[in-house]
């Protein structure tokens, strides 16, 4: 027994050693941790550093250095991409005929001059004799026409294609695979191609400036067709020298650009690492978001990152979706009810900290057409249970709606999530829509995946969602989302009124003319509520004061050479 | 021995095409499918058909598993479409190699720790210290690693500042000693993750080595070693603990299996590029090739893992040593 005792003391004994070593052990690792970042200093983490060029110490980011967290591209193939985080890379590497400028003009890239015919069915680009390639290739028509025929192929089968070239006569046939060639697309001679429209569209420039029209080299292409991404050959200000996945892509600045050289000679994205604002504050990035969890210390005037910090209005929109082929949503009087009945003003300053702007439309603001006053209906209980009294539904006891053809209907709002938890703002508009017309909305959750499928099956009743623009024309959401023959318009709306204000701006020569005929239909569409407009987000961003001419526009456009780092 | 190995080598590919199929299955009725996912806002369903057809994922379930199939014997996994360019294979490899170092050392701490802690609660049989022990393994054990990670991460990360929040910087960090020595240390972004990925194992490994060692310590033959008047630490060294060892081999594959599991989450909450998140942001965006290909990885490392144990087991204790009667 006493040697048992005596064992046990023993074993406590090691184990309280242990204890000690093992924490003594860890606070010094902790240390150490702490001494290697800090000695690492603007060198990045030392994973990247182990490998490629070491810049030991602050020489190499003394001047020119640009460090920003990113991921990595889904591709860097401008003819398939169709997320923003892709298109970021692209603009910078590769170019077209058009781009946008930080003023959201669009004015020529490759192109040196357009024509456009009488009928505003044909366009004739020259192309300018300064625009090259980065291995120093001039950009030729031929090279356009491969690249437009490139993008509409059977083989790449690009889901954008059609949504961004369809307008040019043939693109459709190609992608189909009923034609060869793209017949709207003519080289009428070295430097000058000619493109022919289906109808007079005056956003096709506008669209022109998307990755899926931007120009590719045809000999790097077909050379490597499995890998050429990895190091594309593009026109645009930067090129890509080197890619390491999941860890870094390194730009650097193609001193020779048509538009004009940038400023900072290399653009270094850390695709992997943790919290970016922690790294930010390490001067480990020169730009880093600003999530709702810091966005008090941003806006307190005492804390240092308070000088740094900006918002920068984005063309997004988020809102609330009704099916109005499905009961009791057919009934426009029931939508306008629910949409008089949340308060998304004080929603979103308690859930969201007023990082979300309410929205005051559909447009977005910097769009064409946008205007600040909120033509969006105001929290009004009073009016909402009007419009439910006036719609021919009943509320029932349990919070049900009772059609006119005898049937009571669930109201569930579908929304995209893991199902721990609704969206915070989802859970407060539900409360609204029971106490003020004492209907009970159920959320279901569904993941992404699930959910796309369900609303391209026209399966949800309601549903949360939102809306990116892809180029600064009112046409990339009022006619893509609410003209009733639209792929997009996935709540079945139709108003033939609004059809017709649509189809006459999609031909309207007249810009100022054309943009009055997006904002009645715009009127219209918010009248009979087909959607509740939620908010505009901003993007909210600290940016290092070595740093000049950091913006953030509301879509992607080419930006880096209008940056400044003084190192 | 021989033979037994061979034929359950054998059984790898019929247990492969087993686990693939069904995977291929289950994930084709599942809603949604890669190229909805990838297509983004531009959902013409003209558009996305041809798309597909060109991806091969048009016709039967059966087909394209054929197809696939047919492909992935030539040594060709597919492409992601989460990742274009690239070859699943080559998305894997880095991110297998980041999951396999982190899941070796967790490997090594549950069982570096759980065997000392089991035989120490075993030996405290009939004191506090045992039912302690027993009591904080039990309030552990009933932790989902999911829960695990928010608090420390807090404790860690937030109030003391001490560690990353995430990410992943290498297995080895470099402390330098006055600037001049460099001596290798692990990598504080380990820590945390290392705590949520162990810990199911470690408590399970501690509490079976104390039940073992309990069992053993019944056995006539330690009553006779205490009987002839051995120390308790070569009765504990020389007969407990070998033989208490034995049942702790076999659950080396249940100990690997949850650190796998574990890693799907400690993975994707810590964003840590290795294979279980990568898994994960696959089945969210229902990117087939990438799914299928970490089920192979995953499906072959259970089988060959749980072959090793076999064999380890027959090694340690020849009574069970299999097919050992026959020669």
């Amino acid at each position: 027994m006493s040697g048992q005792n005596r064992l046990l003391a023993i074993m406590l004994g090691v184990l309280a050693a242990l204890v000690l070593v093992v924490g003594g052990l860890s606070a010094v690792l902790l240390l150490g941790g702490e001494g290697g970042n800090s000695d690492d200093g603007d060198g990045g983490p030392t994973g990247v550093s182990s490998g490629g060029e070491d810049n030991g110490g602050d020489g190499a980011s003394a001047s020119g250095r640009l460090r920003l967290a990113s991921t990595d591209p889904v591709t860097l193939d401008p003819h398939v991409a169709g997320d923003a985080g892709s298109a970021e890379y692209i603009v910078e590497i590769f170019g077209g005929l058009m781009t946008i400028t930080p003023d959201l003009e669009i004015v020529p890239d490759l192109a040196d001059s357009i024509e456009v015919s009488e009928d505003g069915m044909q366009y004739t680009f020259t192309l300018r004799e300064d625009a090259f390639f980065h291995t120093g290739r001039r950009v030729s028509a031929q090279d356009v026409k491969y690249s437009i025929e490139r993008a509409a192929s059977q083989e790449l089968s690009s889901p954008v294609a059609v949504a961004y070239l369809g307008d040019i006569v043939g693109v459709r046939e190609k992608f189909f695979g009923l034609a060869e060639q793209v017949e709207g697309v003519e080289v009428i001679d070295d430097r000058t191609v000619r493109f022919t429209l289906d109808a007079p569209k005056p956003y096709f420039l506008a669209k022109l400036t998307y990755p899926t029209a931007f120009v590719v080299d045809q000999q790097q292409i077909e050379a490597n067709p499995q890998n050429w991404t990895r190091r594309p050959n593009g026109t645009g200000p930067y090129e890509l020298s080197e890619w390491r996945l999941n860890e870094r892509i390194v730009l650097e600045a193609n001193e020779d650009y048509h538009l004009g050289a940038p400023n900072v000679q290399e653009v270094l994205y850390l695709l992997s690492g943790g919290s970016a604002l922690t790294r930010f504050e390490n001067d480990e990035l020169d730009v880093s978001f600003i999530t709702v969890n810091d966005i008090d210390r941003a806006r307190d005037p005492n804390s240092d990152l308070n000088p740094l910090y900006s918002t920068w209005p984005q063309f997004t929109i988020s809102y609330i979706a009704f099916n109005t082929n499905v009961p009791p949503f057919e009934d426009a009087d029931v939508r306008r009810a629910l949409a008089q009945s949340i308060d998304r003003r004080r929603v979103s300053e308690v859930t969201f900290n007023s990082m979300l702007v309410p929205a005051t439309g559909v447009l977005a603001p910097q769009l064409p057409g946008y205007t600040p006053d909120d033509k969006t209906f105001q929290f009004d209980p009073e009016a909402a249970r009007a419009s439910l009294e006036a719609s021919s539904y009943e509320v029932t006891e349990d919070g049900r709606l009772l059609g006119p053809d005898g049937n009571t209907y669930n109201i569930t709002v579908t929304e995209v999530g893991g199902g721990a938890e609704a969206r915070i703002d989802t859970q407060a508009f539900l409360e609204q829509w029971r106490t003020e017309l004492g209907i009970n909305v159920e959320i279901r959750q569904t993941d992404f995946a699930t959910f796309l499928a369900d609303q391209d099956a026209g399966r949800l009743q309601m549903f949360n969602a939102g809306w990116i623009m892809d180029y600064p024309d009112p046409e990339s959401i009022l006619d893509l989302k609410f003209h009733s023959e639209s792929n997009l318009n996935d709540i079945e709306y139709t108003n033939e009124e609004v059809n017709g204000l649509l189809e006459a701006a999609r031909v309207e020569q007249d810009p100022e003319r054309r943009i009055q005929l997006y904002q009645e239909a715009e009127a219209l569409i918010i009248q009979d509520a087909a959607w509740i407009p939620l908010y505009f987000s901003d993007s909210h961003v600290v940016v290092n004061p070595a740093v000049e001419g950091w913006f953030e526009p509301p879509i992607v456009i080419p930006r880096l050479r209008f940056v400044e780092v003084n190192r | 021995m021989g033979a037994y190995i061979i034929r359950r080598v054998l059984w790898l590919p019929v247990v492969l095409l087993i686990v693939t199929f069904l995977t291929f299955t289950i994930a084709r009725f599942g809603p949604g499918d890669p190229v909805s996912v990838a297509a983004g806002q531009f959902r013409d369903p003209a558009v996305l058909e041809r798309v597909r057809a060109e991806r091969g994922l048009d016709g039967s379930v059966v087909e394209q598993y054929g197809r696939w199939l047919r492909d992935a014997l030539r040594g060709d996994f597919g492409e992601s479409f989460q990742q274009q360019g690239f070859t699943v294979t080559e998305l894997i490899l880095p991110r297998m190699w980041v999951s396999a170092q982190m899941g070796f050392i967790a490997l090594v701490l549950v069982f570096g720790l759980g065997i000392p802690f089991g035989l120490l609660a075993a030996r405290a049989n009939g004191t506090w210290v045992d039912p302690l022990i027993i009591g904080t393994l039990l309030f552990m054990r009933a932790i989902p690693v999911l829960v695990v990670i928010p608090p420390l991460v807090w404790l860690f990360a937030v109030q003391f500042n001490r560690l990353p929040v995430g990410g992943w910087d290498g297995v080895f960090d470099i402390w330098w000693i006055a600037d001049v020595i460099a001596v290798p240390i692990p990598d504080p972004h380990l820590y945390i993750p290392l705590v949520a990925l162990s810990l199911p194992g470690f408590v399970g490994v501690a509490r079976l080595v104390r039940y073992t060692a309990l069992e053993v310590d019944r056995e006539d033959y330690v009553r006779t070693a205490r009987a002839k008047g051995l120390s308790e630490g070569a009765v504990t060294f020389r007969h407990v603990l070998p033989n208490s060892l034995l049942p702790v081999v076999t659950v080396v594959g249940f100990a690997l299996a949850s650190i796998i599991e574990g890693a799907f989450f400690v993975e994707t909450l810590l964003g840590i590029p290795g294979i279980g998140r990568f898994t994960f942001e696959a089945v969210v965006s229902r990117d087939y090739d990438v799914i299928l290909a970490t089920t192979v990885i995953f499906s072959a490392v259970f089988v060959v893992m749980n072959l090793l144990v076999e064999l380890t087991y027959g090694f340690i204790d020849p009574r069970v040593r299999v097919g050992a009667s026959r020669e």
